[in-house]
């Protein structure tokens, strides 16, 4: 942690969202300061892929309440590409399948509109390959994987790498990984690790969100916090993630439930 | 009306016509047309599509050419490929701007009238054997009243080394014009050849094309051929290919309507032979009122061979598709493989698909898979994209052309499909 201590990245306040009439997020609050590393887990069906997806303004979900501010900008009015273009970038959980479209293509396309979008002038052809070229090596990504259509016909880890190396290439202020880990085996999940850890340099932040604790042995947290029933019930450090790994979710919902009822 | 019209030209054609083989065939198309009259939609196979518009009118034959008609030519993508081009304005041989560069003399590339006379041999075995007359009223027509068109011969062995640009344009600058190309294509054992079969239309007027093409493919012969349609005013066409193939042929065809008023496309396949491999691919791009219909057939008619058919449309403002692809499996052709695609996007609510996949299975140990899909462009690619910055227009036509692109690359001229899908990505 180096970011400037009393400047505030992400904030949440009281966020409270549903999808197709259930609600989902009851109330989240977060801060996140630059350089800062946040994990988010839970159990399953807590809301914490609804809260990636908020974040990054799916629209499927409807905010129902509270306020997100990011770099003092309300993130929630603004469209899915106006927020990726100010600097929050979100690696899914699944990755889509976009036959036709070219890796390549695809990040000049998105570099250039948020250049655009920043009144900068757009990147040259080649200035942009020696750029990708530099991204793909300190990535460790495979070159064929560049000029195959995005995320046609990869495994499971080639696609969480793409993400990754996706990420390295639009320099993105925050990210919010989306259960990254779910479906990697040990050797994909620390590639993925290792290239986040490249990225970080002090100011970039990460949101963590995961189930289990595995992923943070290689990309270690400043802060963990709980998820449950849509409400963040317990923040700590990074040994709160061992405490969850060895004791599981079931005492946090006992005392959740004991609270509720006192 | 046009059928007075054309009932007034084989009169006049039949008045000057030389005695002989040729003049008998047509006069029994003739009959056999003025027996079905133009198909209506009470017809199954032309339920959707109304010839209405194009039988109120009248179309004249012509041919009759203006200085556009250069000028059109030489700015269209298809001058700008190494190949040997036959240019027809209206039906009739452009001679200034037809031009063969194929060096083998023993292939041919000619019009239909130069083959009647230089390759007779070849020309009464495969003519009208392939594309039937009998209940098929448009191919009558065309039979009767053909005006020119291309003849390709490849003997046994022979690759044509350079593609044939088949060029044909109506020019309607004074009047509506009626033009009924005829092409054949004889490609014999082991001999390969690539085709590319292209339609415009200039001037203020109504044009209408009936055209029929006939390929015969020899065993173990390979024909990659390539149909643009792009005409633009008020342009009617009538497209009927019959392709016939003998054992262990492969035909790669692709068809490209990018523009027309009024399309209809019938392609059929006729596999002869054990081993045979037949790929019909079709994008189909529309806007306005335009309507565009595709008809394929693909006859399994020996076992072992394989078929693989993916027609594709993008639907923009009032424009309708219809698609129908039948595909019978004959009693003995075992082990057919045999799959079916038709998926469209329809960016108005006021665009129309009609699609109807059609498999006639009579064997029994085939493997036959079809699907059709209408909607919208999905949602999570696009979110996937703006996602990453990429505004929703721009990751509109970024999964738009992907789309559309899929089929453009089935073409194997990288020089073309670039131009292409310059020319798709404008449309779109």
């Amino acid at each position: 942690m180096s970011g400037d201590k009393n400047k505030v990245m992400l904030e949440i306040k009281d966020l409270k969202a549903e999808i197709e009439g259930k609600k989902i997020l009851n109330g989240i609050n977060l801060v996140v300061k630059p350089g800062e590393v946040h994990a988010i887990m839970g159990p399953n069906g807590a809301g914490k892929s609804t809260l990636s997806s908020v974040l990054a303004g799916r629209a499927d979900y409807v905010v129902t309440g509270g306020e997100v501010s990011f770099n003092g900008k309300d993130l929630l009015e603004m469209s899915p590409e106006d927020r990726a273009r100010e600097g929050v970038f979100l690696a899914f959980q699944y990755p889509v399948e976009i036959p036709g479209v070219s890796t390549t293509n695809f990040l000049k396309t998105a570099i250039n509109e948020k250049r655009k979008y920043l009144g900068q002038e757009p990147m040259e052809a080649t200035a942009f390959l020696k750029f990708m070229r530099e991204k793909m090596e300190l990535m460790e990504m495979d070159k064929a994987l560049t000029s195959r259509s995005l995320n046609e016909g990869f495994s499971g880890g080639e696609k969480k790498r793409n993400e990754v190396f996706q990420m390295a290439m639009l320099e993105p202020k925050l990210t919010i990984m989306d259960e990254t880990d779910s479906g990697l085996d040990i050797d994909a999940l620390r590639l993925v690790s290792a290239g986040v850890n490249k990225l970080k340099d002090g100011e970039r932040s990460f949101v963590v969100i995961t189930h289990y604790q595995r992923l943070l042995d290689y990309i270690v947290p400043d802060f963990v916090h709980v998820l449950y029933k849509g409400r963040i019930v317990k923040s700590g450090d990074a040994s709160l993630a061992k405490e969850l790994e060895v004791k599981g979710y079931d005492w946090i919902k006992t005392e959740v439930e004991q609270e509720a009822n006192a | 009306m046009l059928l007075e019209t054309i009932k007034k030209d084989f009169v006049q054609y039949k008045a000057q016509a030389e005695q002989g083989e040729f003049l008998t065939l047509r006069e029994q198309a003739f009959a056999e047309f003025e027996k079905l009259g133009f198909p209506t939609t009470k017809h199954e196979e032309w339920k959707y599509t109304n010839l209405k518009s194009i039988t109120d009118k009248t179309f004249q034959s012509t041919c009759e050419i203006k200085s556009l008609v250069n000028e059109l030519f030489n700015a269209s993508i298809e001058s700008k490929l190494t190949a040997n081009f036959l240019v027809f304005v209206n039906g009739s041989l452009v001679n200034e701007l037809s031009k063969i560069i194929e060096q083998d003399n023993n292939i041919v590339i000619s019009s239909i009238a130069a083959a009647r006379k230089n390759n007779q041999t070849i020309f009464n075995q495969h003519f009208g054997k392939y594309a039937k007359v009998e209940g098929e009223a448009m191919n009558a027509l065309n039979t009767a009243l053909l005006s020119d068109g291309a003849f390709v011969f490849v003997p046994k062995g022979k690759t044509v080394t350079h593609p044939v640009v088949i060029f044909n344009i109506s020019d309607a600058s004074d009047l509506n014009v009626l033009a009924q190309p005829r092409n054949l294509i004889v490609a014999e054992e082991s001999s390969s050849v690539t085709l590319v079969e292209t339609y415009y239309a200039v001037g203020a007027n109504a044009s209408f094309t009936n055209v029929v093409t006939e390929t015969y493919a020899g065993k173990n012969a390979h024909v990659e051929h390539y149909k643009i349609q792009q005409q633009g005013g008020e342009s009617y066409q009538n497209n009927f290919t019959q392709i016939f193939q003998e054992a262990d042929t492969n035909i790669n065809h692709v068809t490209l309507t990018l523009d027309g008023t009024m399309v209809r496309n019938n392609l059929h396949f006729y596999m002869n032979g054990e081993h045979c491999n037949s790929l019909l691919y079709g994008l189909y791009v529309t806007d306005n009122k335009d309507f565009v219909d595709n008809h394929t057939r693909v006859d399994h008619a020996k076992p072992n061979c394989f078929s693989d058919e993916k027609y594709k449309g993008i639907l923009k403002d009032q424009s309708t598709a219809v698609f129908n692809g039948k595909i019978m499996v004959h009693l003995d052709a075992q082990k057919t493989n045999a799959y079916q695609r038709n998926q469209n996007i329809l960016l108005s609510d006021d665009a129309t698909v009609n699609t109807k996949p059609q498999l006639e299975i009579f064997a029994d140990d085939v493997k036959c898979t079809h699907g059709a899909t209408i909607g919208e462009l999905d949602e999570e690619p696009m979110f996937y994209l703006r996602s990453r910055g990429i505004p929703e227009n721009v990751a509109r036509k970024l999964l738009l052309n992907a789309f559309a692109d899929d089929i453009a690359e089935k073409i194997k001229i990288p020089e073309l499909v670039e131009l292409l899908e310059n020319l798709i990505d404008e449309k779109l």
